[in-house]
C-alpha cells in the first residue's frame, strides 16, 4: 500500500496525462492547486497512521515467548487523546482557508444572481447532446468554441433531465438542471482542444454525451461567431 | 434471444435467460438436498420463528446470497470496462445502466444492511445480557419486510424490467416522463418495503438496549458494538424515515401524476436533498456498526481493554450527529451557492476529527498488547490502513472547489468503495468469522480464512486504487466505454483483475463454510478467549440464554472473571424477558405488502386492494393475539 501511495505521488509529480492536474484555465489551476495541496496535507495523516500501524503491529505481535504475558490495561491517556483531537483540527483549519477562498470565487450560482462581465455562452443540454449558443445567436451542436484569455460565462439549462457540464482541463463541473438556469464562469482558458462530457448519469446513452471544447484566439472567435 | 410463446415471439435478453437457467439449476439440487435431509421442518421453524439468533441468521443468509448477486453485477461492470471500446456480452448502454443500478442498490440495501442487522440481532442481546430483542414479533416483521422488499426488487431482473436510474434514483430521470417502465417502480417499492422493516428493527434494537440490559450492565459498561448499534439505530430511525418520505413522494409523482420533483411547481433538487439527508447518514449507518465490531475485535485479540472508552463512545455519537449536517456535500455542483458550499465543506471536514480519534485509539489499543493474527483480527488490521486511505480522499472531496473536479468521477467511486468496503465489508467479514461460533457452534477454518483475507485485500486495492487516477484523468462514473486514446486501458485492466481476484476470494469463504460444516468440530462457549458476555453463553447461543442472569460489575465482565479466576455472580430475579412466540403473521404481512406493491406497479388496483386489506386484516388479527397469555396466564381484569 505504501508503494501504491508512492506511485500516486510520482504520477502527481510527472502529471502523466492526468487531465485534472494539467489545468488549461485559471479556474482549473485553482482547483488543481487545491487538489495537490489537500493531497499533501493528507499524506501527513496517511504516513503518520501507516508508521504507527506498522510499528505497533510488528512490535506487539504474538510470539511464543509472550505466551503467558499479560499486557497491562491502559484505559486511556488524556494528553495523547488531546493531541489527536487538536492536531487534526489545526490541519483542517489550514485546509479550510484556501477552500473557502476558492469556493466563494468559483461556486456556480443561479442565473439571476450573476453579474459577471465576459463572453456569454448559452448551453442547453438534452438527452444526449449539447447545444451551444453564442451571443450573436449562432447555435452549434456538440462543439464548443470559446476565446482564450476571457471570462467565459456559461448559462446552463437542460431540456429534460439533469446533466452535468464538464471539461476536465478547463475546470468544472456544474450541473445542468431543467427549469433553473445555473451560471458557471471559466476564467482565462488557454488555446487548445479539450474533451468535454456529461458527468451526471442521464439515461441510456449517457456515456456518449460528449463534446469538444476548442479554445481559440480572440480574432478567430470573432470570425467564428459571425460566420454562418 | 427470441422465444416462441403462444404463437407470439417473446424477446428475452440472454442475460435474463442465463439468470433463469442458473436459478433453476441451483433450485433443483437445493430442493433435493432439503427433501433428502428432511429439512422442510427446519425451514418452517425458521419461517415462523421470532428468536433473535434465528432471525439474525436469516438476515445474514440472505445478505450473503445478495452479496453474490451484486458481486456478479460488479464483475459484469468490470468485464465491460476491461478493454477500450469493449463489447462484453450485453452490457453496453441500457444493460450497463441496469447493472450498475442493481449493483449499487443491492449492495447498500440488501447486502450491507441485512448483514449488519443480522450481526446486531445475533450479538447485541448476547452482549448486553438480554434474552431476546424487546419485541420479538416485531423483529420477525422487520426481517420479513426486508425479505419481501428484496425479493420484489430482484424479481424485476427476471422479467427484464430492471431499474436503470442509478442507486440514487435522481429525479427527473426517475419520474414517469423519463422512465415510464415498471423498472423504477420496482426500485421505489422494493426500497420502501424493506426500509420499513429496517425502521422497525432499529426501534426494536433501541428499546432492547435501553430496557433489557443485564443487572449492573450500565450504559457505560456496554461493549462498543452495542453502543454503535444504539447510535446507528437512532440514525436509522431518522434517515430511513426521510427515505420513506422521498420514495412516497416519488411514488405519487409516478403513479398519480403529482409534481413534487418535476414540472413548474416541483424541483428535481428536492429529491437530491431528501435522498442525501437519508443517504449521508446511511453511510454512517453502514460504518458505525463496523467500527463497533472492530473495537471489540481489536480489544479481544490485543488482550487489552479498549483505549479511551469514553471518547470512543463520544466520537461515535459525534459522527452520528455530524452525519446529519453534511448531506449537501453530495450536491456541491447543483448551484446551492457559495455560502452553502462552504458550510457543508467545513462540516464535512469536521467529521474527520472524531473518525481520526477512533483510528488513533485503535492503534493505541494495539500498543502494549499481544496481537494474535486470527482471521477476524486480520480483517480488523486490514481495515485500519485501507480505511484511512478512503478517509483522506474523503477530506480531499470535502474541499468544495476541488470537488467540482472530483464530483461524479471514478475518483468518487474509488473513495466510497474504499470507505465502505474497508469499514462495512471488512467489518462484516470480521464479525462473521468472530461470531460464527455463536451462530453455528463452529469456528471457521483459519487457513482458508487467511486466504480469503489476503486475496480479498489485494483484490480490493487492485480494483479501486487505479480508479483514483482514472477519475483525475477525466472518466465520469456510470459510463460503459472509453477509447484507446483516453490512455486509461492499463489502469482499467488492473481494476478488472482486482475485481476478479475479489470474486475468487469469496470462493475461499464458500469453501471454508462447506469444510467447516463437514469436518469441523463444535467449540465451547469461549473459543477466542473473549472479554464480553456473549462468550459466557454456549455456542451456538441457545434459545433460552442467561438463565440464571449474570450480574455485571465492570466493562469486559467475562475477561476479568477469567483473569481473577472467579465466576460471574448471577441472580434469578430479573426483569420480565420478551416472550418467544411462533407465528406466520409476520411473513404473511410482508407477502400482503408485496402483493400491494405488485398491484400498484402494474396498475392492477384490485390486487393492490387485496394486498392492502390483507395487511390491515393481519393488523387486526395481531391486535387480538396475546402470546404472553400462555406464560403469564390471562391478565386479571380490574373492572
Amino acid at each position: 500500500m505504501k508503494k501504491l501511495g508512492l506511485l500516486l505521488s510520482l504520477l502527481l509529480l510527472t502529471g502523466c496525462n492526468i487531465a485534472v492536474l494539467e489545468p488549461k484555465s485559471e479556474t482549473a489551476s485553482d482547483q488543481a492547486f487545491l487538489i495537490v495541496f489537500s493531497f499533501w496535507l493528507m499524506m501527513i495523516v496517511v504516513l503518520t497512521v501507516f508508521v504507527l500501524f506498522v510499528r505497533f503491529v510488528y512490535k506487539y505481535r504474538y510470539t511464543d515467548n509472550k505466551k503467558d504475558f499479560m499486557p497491562k490495561d491502559v484505559k486511556g491517556n488524556k494528553k495523547l487523546e488531546a493531541t489527536w483531537i487538536i492536531l487534526p483540527i489545526l490541519l483542517l483549519a489550514v485546509l479550510a482557508v484556501p477552500t473557502i477562498a476558492i469556493t466563494y470565487e468559483q461556486s456556480p450560482v443561479a442565473g439571476d444572481q450573476s453579474d459577471h462581465e465576459g463572453t456569454h455562452i448559452y448551453v442547453t443540454a438534452q438527452q444526449f447532446s449539447w447545444t451551444f449558443e453564442h451571443e450573436t445567436g449562432k447555435e452549434v451542436q456538440n462543439d464548443l468554441v470559446i476565446p482564450e484569455g476571457e471570462s467565459i460565462i456559461l448559462h446552463l439549462n437542460s431540456k429534460d433531465v439533469i446533466h452535468s457540464f464538464w471539461v476536465p482541463h478547463l475546470g468544472g463541473k456544474v450541473d445542468v438542471l431543467p427549469g433553473e438556469e445555473l451560471v458557471y464562469v471559466i476564467e482565462n482558458p488557454e488555446i487548445g482542444t479539450y474533451q468535454g462530457k456529461c458527468a451526471e448519469y442521464c439515461g441510456i446513452q449517457h456515456a456518449k454525451m460528449t463534446f469538444e471544447a476548442n479554445v481559440v484566439s480572440i480574432e478567430d472567435y470573432e470570425r467564428y461567431v459571425n460566420e454562418d | 434471444m427470441d422465444i416462441p410463446l403462444f404463437g407470439d415471439t417473446l424477446f428475452v435478453p440472454t442475460d435474463v435467460m442465463a439468470a433463469w437457467v442458473f436459478t433453476i439449476l441451483m433450485a433443483i439440487p437445493i430442493g433435493l438436498f432439503i427433501l433428502k435431509k428432511k429439512k422442510v421442518g427446519l425451514i418452517f421453524d425458521y419461517v415462523k420463528t421470532t428468536n433473535h439468533r434465528k432471525i439474525g441468521t436469516l438476515y445474514i443468509l440472505f445478505g450473503i446470497v445478495y452479496f453474490f448477486r451484486a458481486g456478479v453485477d460488479a464483475l459484469f461492470i468490470r468485464a465491460q470496462l476491461a478493454f477500450p471500446n469493449n463489447d462484453f456480452w450485453v452490457f453496453q448502454g441500457e444493460k450497463y445502466n441496469e447493472v450498475f443500478t442493481t449493483h449499487g442498490t443491492l449492495m447498500i440495501f440488501f447486502v450491507a444492511m441485512p448483514l449488519l442487522l443480522g450481526l446486531m440481532n445475533v450479538v447485541v442481546p448476547l452482549q448486553i445480557g438480554a434474552r431476546d430483542l424487546a419485541f420479538p414479533f416485531l423483529n420477525a416483521v422487520g426481517f420479513w419486510l426486508f425479505f419481501a422488499g428484496s425479493v420484489f426488487f430482484n424479481v424485476s431482473f427476471f422479467i427484464n424490467m430492471t431499474p436503470e436510474i442509478g442507486w440514487t434514483g435522481y429525479a427527473p430521470l426517475s419520474t414517469e416522463q423519463f422512465t415510464p417502465g415498471a423498472g423504477t417502480d420496482f426500485y421505489v417499492f422494493g426500497l420502501q418495503i424493506s426500509g420499513l422493516g429496517t425502521i422497525f428493527t432499529a426501534l426494536n434494537l433501541i428499546v432492547t438496549i435501553i430496557r433489557h440490559r443485564a443487572p449492573g450492565m450500565k450504559m457505560t459498561r456496554m461493549p462498543l458494538f452495542a453502543w454503535a448499534t444504539l447510535i446507528t439505530s437512532l440514525l436509522i430511525i431518522i434517515a430511513f424515515s426521510v427515505l420513506a418520505i422521498a420514495l412516497y413522494l416519488l411514488m405519487f409523482d409516478r403513479q398519480f401524476g403529482t409534481g413534487f420533483f418535476s414540472g413548474s411547481e416541483g424541483d428535481p433538487v428536492f429529491w437530491q436533498h431528501l435522498f442525501w439527508i437519508f443517504g449521508h447518514p446511511e453511510v454512517y449507518i453502514l460504518a458505525l456498526p463496523a467500527f463497533g465490531v472492530f473495537s471489540d475485535i481489536i480489544s479481544t485479540f490485543s488482550k487489552k481493554v479498549i483505549f479511551g472508552y469514553p471518547i470512543m463512545v463520544i466520537s461515535i455519537a459525534l459522527i452520528g450527529f455530524l452525519g446529519f449536517m453534511v448531506w449537501a456535500h453530495h450536491m456541491f455542483t447543483v448551484g446551492l451557492g457559495p455560502m452553502a458550499n462552504t458550510f457543508f465543506a467545513i462540516t464535512t471536514m469536521a467529521i474527520a476529527v472524531p473518525t481520526g480519534i477512533k483510528v488513533f485509539n485503535w492503534l493505541f489499543t494495539i500498543r502494549g498488547g499481544v496481537v494474535r493474527f486470527t482471521t477476524p483480527m486480520l480483517f480488523a488490521l486490514g481495515f485500519i490502513p485501507s480505511f484511512v486511505m478512503g478517509g483522506v480522499t474523503g477530506v480531499m472531496l470535502s474541499v468544495s472547489a476541488a470537488n467540482f473536479q472530483f464530483h461524479d468521477t471514478h475518483f468518487v467511486v474509488a473513495h466510497f468503495h474504499y470507505v465502505i468496503i474497508a469499514s462495512t465489508i471488512f467489518g462484516i467479514f470480521a464479525g462473521l468469522y468472530y461470531w460464527y461460533p455463536k451462530i453455528t457452534g463452529f469456528v471457521l477454518g483459519e487457513k482458508l480464512g487467511r486466504w480469503h483475507f489476503w486475496t480479498f485485500l489485494i483484490g480490493f486495492h487492485l480494483t479501486f486504487f487505479p480508479m483514483h487516477i482514472t477519475g483525475l484523468e477525466g472518466v465520469p462514473r456510470r459510463v460503459y466505454t472509453y477509447t484507446e486514446a483516453d490512455g486509461i486501458f492499463l489502469l482499467n485492466f488492473t481494476s478488472t483483475i482486482g475485481a476478479f481476484l475479489m470474486g475468487i476470494s469469496m470462493l475461499f469463504l464458500v469453501w471454508n463454510v462447506y469444510k467447516t460444516h463437514t469436518n469441523g468440530k463444535k467449540v465451547g462457549n469461549d473459543p477466542w478467549d473473549g472479554r464480553t458476555l456473549e462468550w459466557y453463553v454456549p455456542s451456538p447461543a441457545p434459545v433460552q440464554t442467561f438463565d440464571p442472569m449474570p450480574i455485571v460489575k465492570e466493562i469486559d465482565p467475562l475477561w476479568y472473571t477469567k483473569l481473577e479466576n472467579r465466576s460471574l455472580r448471577t441472580t434469578t430475579s430479573t426483569r420480565p424477558a420478551p416472550i418467544e412466540t411462533e407465528s406466520f403473521i409476520p411473513i404473511s404481512m410482508a407477502m400482503a405488502l408485496f402483493l400491494l406493491s405488485l398491484g400498484l406497479t402494474f396498475s392492477l388496483y384490485w390486487l393492490a386492494i387485496v394486498g392492502g386489506i390483507g395487511v390491515l386484516g393481519l393488523f387486526i388479527v395481531r391486535s387480538f393475539t396475546d402470546e404472553r397469555e400462555h406464560v403469564y396466564g390471562k391478565e386479571d381484569s380490574y373492572e
